[in-house]
């Protein structure tokens, strides 16, 4: 396919008003393949440029002989532009409606995004799992590293390698994998050492209507309490109600029985999903963007939108899952139904709360690569559009953006506690919907493999790495904690995140130019001085 | 309280300012030690609960109301006379007033290294100003308190303006509540005035010598040919107002000024929706719906109103470049609202620790907001409708900027808390008494304690590591209800679970990164010295620690 086909004007002159008081650009606008560009005349060293794949929805209006065109962007910026004469005006709009829309993986801009500094490959060395693993296997050896899916047949959203019970052999895990809907057996997704137990995630059993069982999955479960500290129970987390769980079976889905799984209780949490969050979202925005709306009722209308009370739901089953390792000594197995999305978020925030490292930038990084890009959650599907876009099909669901702003509220909740800040998670949620980067592309390892993502494309991580960036990004005032973190999960302590869905409305003092005379103290003292920074861990709670 | 239900035995002891309960037995309940400390001016009613009938645990006991959001509830035994007695105790000195006993900060021996009487010194503080100067004097007309009884002795005036002038104005003007001056810009030199309302009545009375006034007041301002007039209440209120003698500046009788109505209600309003508040955060904090519910209660609507009027008037004055008059009805409540908090946003003095004692000290304290009526000191009328949380709600609108300026200001939230806890403890003379002379006769300074003494004395504690100085800077923060919140950490502090999660690692982490500022500042200005030419030693000895008496603690 030929970008030129789709592209009906390549220049047009054009004024961009981005906001109410930032000053208007003027110059020359061009539509490439992949980009949006102004250059200001006469000369084009300050370039405007935008990701086209970041625009989520366009409006254009003319009158005389200019046109207007909104774009709303999938990282919630409205832009505006206002573009000489119609014909240009509407030539602009239909290329870029065209070519934001494009589906192909390949052809996309990380496949041609080059930048200086950066080689190819750097940082997809990085295999989290594995490292993960060699971290584990110095805490027990109870579990192994299993290439069961090395050519992803058995479950097509794992990736190549995963961990699993060292007493069940790959055989048993092909059958466990067969009893799992798309696959997805239950494997390793942190070993809490402190208390001896481990946290899985899979998908529902496929039990169907005619209560099947299968010995392997009961066995791969069996082994995880066996391996785990002596006596250990377990507890199996559903993200979904007890009905909606039971209701599955009518499509061959279900839950576990408790005769067919001794030493498991089923705890059921039903957390929101799919469209209902994806709705959640979208009046959220709605609500956030709408100016005329009288302000009086703002509070009643947060509460309609629901988001805060999906915060609320994520934070507090995760630390439920949290809560039964490190409190009570159980093994907690998550799954919803496919296992790749709620599922997903229980797991991750489960392991910010009880892990210290994976508070760390780095330990951050491996968590999100680890139990989001390769645990298979379909980031090409969910993030395809954002909270503007018209075109909505069933697979949009902002469940990564919901685990970001539990993330927020955690760093909001424990200010010292997090070594990354408001910065990287606002990153996080940018290149998860339009990135030059190849990270967040495809939806699997298996398509990520099929693409030659790893080859082709460079990584977010080491985009993120260089050391421009860190300022924006770490947070100055961090120091290890190596305790828990119970976050309040009461409605008065959940805030709205405003750095994320108030940024179009200017707030007060920018967020970044507070960190940056908080860095300036911090660093003052660390430059000027030679002896270390008192840094006193926090106490236990 | 809920949380003290079904406990075992406990002796009471009232040592005269706090309510002391020390449990006998452990509480495995409990994390800390089962401690309640609560200054007994902070309590608003008493009342016995159950009778010789009640059944039932916990049903016969004492309820005890308090002014800072939070209800105490005593479960006793009904044997012996325990209850009767307590009751009687508590009622003695918790509302002295009712039994001719002296408020306990006037039997307060603490002794601090600072006093806090000599933070404000109006004179030094009309100095720094710029004042006088050749359009404003400063008058001691009422010295004595007769020129207005509810003013401090000493005002600034046009100086066009003779005293006989103000002597007439103050006729004209609700409780002889004369506009004199409360700030001056540095460079424009347009000025902040305060007032009460005008006598204007149903009949819409008028007064040469006020209409005069204003245009004296007016014209000391050159850049704009107007004086902005911001009458603090809805519109409604100030005609209605009309009916019991008072009104508004109208069109015809003062020419020359553009009046705005900034739609704040009236102190019963904002009672109402702070009870409003109380009953969806206390005993237990309404879950379900609780933006809803927090909306249902108006408050934060309420500080919305507070602080638009207050940018309006800072942006008359700093952008406008128009000075303004401010008031309300008596111009005591709302019309400090304002003032102060223009004040706050227009000049960075009053953002450090002492330029903010000194705001309150000013246009709090010395211009008499009814402190005594509004809070209700040692009294035990409890459903007294002059009560009202109008410094609260001042106070609150302080930290709503804080919030939004994190690097604006030299204290943290503990200052505010901290001055809020102080304002119902009666530990200290500073927020006593309705206005100046009252203090004055009950010799305030000379028999009690500053709250600016502990304070100041403390100062480590109560400043915010991030603050930068930065000179003329004007803060305008967003009014919006997207920008406001629920100031948890102090409506909802007493709930055990919303204790704030870890905040002594947060603020230990913050005393570090304070202490290694404070270090490398005093390194800095080392080199400076030893840079500049040699000096003698100027070793000051490091004053010594405050020392409090034992018993008394605070609350942190």
């Amino acid at each position: 396919m030929e970008f030129s086909e789709l592209i009906r004007t390549r220049q047009a002159q054009a004024e961009l008003l981005s906001g109410p008081e930032a000053p208007a650009l003027r110059g020359t606008l061009c539509v490439t393949g992949h980009h949006l560009l102004l250059s200001p005349k006469p000369q084009a060293t300050d370039l405007w440029l935008l990701l086209l794949r970041s625009v989520d929805s366009i409006e254009k209006r003319v009158a005389g002989d200019s046109g207007t065109i909104t774009l709303r962007c999938k990282d919630l910026r409205v832009l505006q532009l206002r573009i000489e004469g119609v014909e240009a005006t509407l030539d602009v709009a239909r290329s870029i409606e065209a070519l934001s829309s494009l589906e192909s993986v390949i052809t996309s801009y990380p496949f041609f995004y080059r930048p200086k500094g950066l080689r190819l490959g750097d940082a997809w060395h990085f295999h989290p799992l594995e490292s993960y693993y060699k971290r584990v296997a110095l805490e027990t050896d109870a579990w192994r590293l299993s290439e069961v899916n090395e050519d992803f047949s058995l479950c097509p959203s794992y990736p190549r390698v995963v961990i699993v019970p060292r007493a069940v052999d790959d055989a048993a895990l092909a059958r466990s994998a067969r009893f799992r809907q798309g696959g997805r057996f239950p494997v390793l997704s942190y070993h809490h050492a402190r208390s001896g137990t481990a946290l899985l995630r899979s998908s529902q059993p496929l039990i169907g209507p005619k209560k099947l069982r299968c010995a392997e999955d009961e066995e791969l479960l069996g082994a995880v309490l066996a391996g785990a500290r002596p006596g250990a129970q377990g507890f199996i987390v559903d993200t979904r109600s007890a009905q909606t769980a039971k209701q599955a079976r009518m499509t061959g889905g279900g839950t576990e029985s408790k005769a067919a799984y001794p030493g498991w209780k089923r705890l059921h949490r039903p957390l929101e999903r799919g469209r209902h969050l994806q709705e959640s979202f979208v009046r959220l925005v709605e609500a956030c963007g709408d100016l005329e709306q009288s302000m009086d009722q703002w509070l009643s209308r947060l509460d309609s939108c629901r988001w805060l009370a999906h915060v609320q739901e994520a934070l507090s089953t995760a630390c439920l899952a949290a809560q039964g390792m490190e409190r009570e000594g159980a093994c907690v197995l998550v799954h919803g139904a496919e296992g790749m999305d709620s599922t997903l978020l229980v797991t991750s925030l489960a392991q910010l709360i009880l892990d210290p490292l994976s508070r760390t930038m780095a330990g951050f990084q491996e968590l999100v690569e680890r139990e989001w890009i390769q645990a298979g959650h379909p980031f090409q599907l969910r993030c395809a559009h954002s909270a503007f876009s018209h075109a909505r099909s069933k697979h949009e669901a902002p469940t990564f953006l919901l685990f970001l702003d539990c993330v927020w509220q955690l760093g909001r909740q424990f200010p010292l506690s997090l070594e990354f800040g408001e910065g990287l998670l606002l990153a996080l949620f940018e290149h998860a919907y339009a990135s030059p980067f190849g990270t967040f592309l495809c939806n699997s390892e298996k398509e990520r493999c099929l693409c030659e993502v790893r080859t082709q494309t460079h990584s977010l991580w080491s985009g993120l790495n260089q050391s421009k960036e860190q300022r924006k990004l770490r947070n100055p005032l961090y120091v290890l904690n190596p305790s828990a973190l119970w976050p309040s999960v009461e409605p008065q302590s959940l805030r709205l995140w405003q750095g994320l869905f108030l940024r179009q409305t200017r707030p007060p003092e920018r967020s970044e130019e507070v960190w940056e005379k908080v860095w300036q103290i911090v660093t003052d003292e660390k430059t000027e001085d030679s002896r270390p920074v008192v840094s006193a861990p926090e106490p236990q709670p | 309280m809920s949380l003290l239900r079904g406990l075992p035995e406990m002796e009471l002891i009232v040592i005269l300012v706090r309510l002391f309960l020390d449990f006998q037995e452990k509480l495995a309940l409990l994390d800390s030690a089962p401690i309640l400390d609560v200054p007994l001016g902070v309590i608003s009613r008493i009342e016995k609960m159950g009778g010789a009938t009640s059944r039932g645990e916990n049903s016969y006991g004492l309820d005890i109301t308090c002014k800072d959001m939070r209800n105490l509830r005593f479960a006793l035994k009904q044997e012996g006379h325990s209850r009767r007695d307590m009751f009687e105790i508590l009622t003695r000195y918790a509302f002295p007033l009712a039994h001719s006993l002296p408020i306990f900060a006037f039997l307060n021996e603490e002794r601090f290294n600072m006093d806090g009487w000599m933070v404000y010194n109006p004179v030094e503080e009309y100095r720094r100003q710029g004042l006088p100067n050749h359009h404003w004097r400063i008058t001691f007309i009422n010295k004595c308190y007769e020129l207005c009884d509810t003013y401090p002795a000493l005002l600034v005036v046009p100086f066009r303006a003779t005293d006989e002038d103000l002597k007439r104005v103050a006729t004209f003007r609700s409780r002889n509540r004369i506009p004199v001056l409360s700030w001056i810009h540095p460079e424009n030199k347009t000025v902040i005035v305060r007032c009460s309302q005008p006598l204007v009545g149903m009949s819409g009375k008028r007064n040469k010598d006020d209409e005069k006034y204003l245009d004296v007041i007016r014209e000391t301002n050159r850049q704009i040919s107007k004086l902005t007039i911001y009458d603090a209440r809805p519109n409604v209120n100030a005609v209605a107002n009309k009916a019991t003698g008072g009104g508004y500046e109208s069109d015809d009788a003062y020419h020359n000024t553009e009046l705005f109505f900034l739609d704040i209600h009236n102190i019963h309003v904002m009672r109402e929706s702070l009870k409003k508040v109380k009953d969806i955060v206390y005993p237990n904090v309404e879950e379900s719906h609780w933006l809803s519910s927090l909306e249902s209660t108006h408050w934060l609507e309420h500080i919305k109103l507070v602080l638009t009027g207050a940018i309006q008037v800072a942006d008359k004055v700093s952008s406008g470049k128009s000075s303004v008059l401010v008031h309300c009805s008596d111009g005591w409540d709302r019309t400090a609202q304002l003032t102060s908090l223009a004040m706050l946003m227009l000049d960075s003095f009053y953002r450090s620790i002492e330029g903010f004692e000194i705001l309150v000290q000013k246009e709090w304290i010395s211009f008499g907001h009814k402190f005594a009526s509004r809070i209700g000191h040692g009294d035990k009328n409890h459903a007294d409708a002059d009560r009202s949380p109008i410094f609260l709600q001042f106070i609150d609108c302080v930290w709503q900027m804080s919030k939004q300026f994190p690097t604006a200001f030299e204290f943290n939230e503990r200052f505010l808390i901290t001055i809020l806890d102080h304002l119902y403890s009666c530990r200290f003379g500073t927020f006593l008494y309705n206005c100046e002379s009252a203090r004055e006769r009950q010799k305030v300074t000379e028999r009690t304690v500053s709250l600016w003494s502990l304070i100041n004395s403390n100062k480590d504690t109560f400043r915010n590591p991030f603050y930068t100085k930065e000179i003329n800077r004007v803060l305008y923060p967003v009014a919006s209800m997207r920008h406001l919140e629920l100031w948890v950490n102090y409506y909802i502090r007493w709930n055990p679970r919303i204790k704030q999660q870890q905040p002594n690692p947060v603020e230990q982490r913050y005393m570090e990164l304070l202490a290694l500022r404070d270090e490398y500042i005093k390194r800095l200005e080392e080199l400076q010295l030893t840079n500049s030419a040699k000096l003698s030693d100027s070793s000051t000895s490091p004053s010594s620690p405050s020392q409090m008496l034992p018993h008394v603690q605070t609350h942190f």
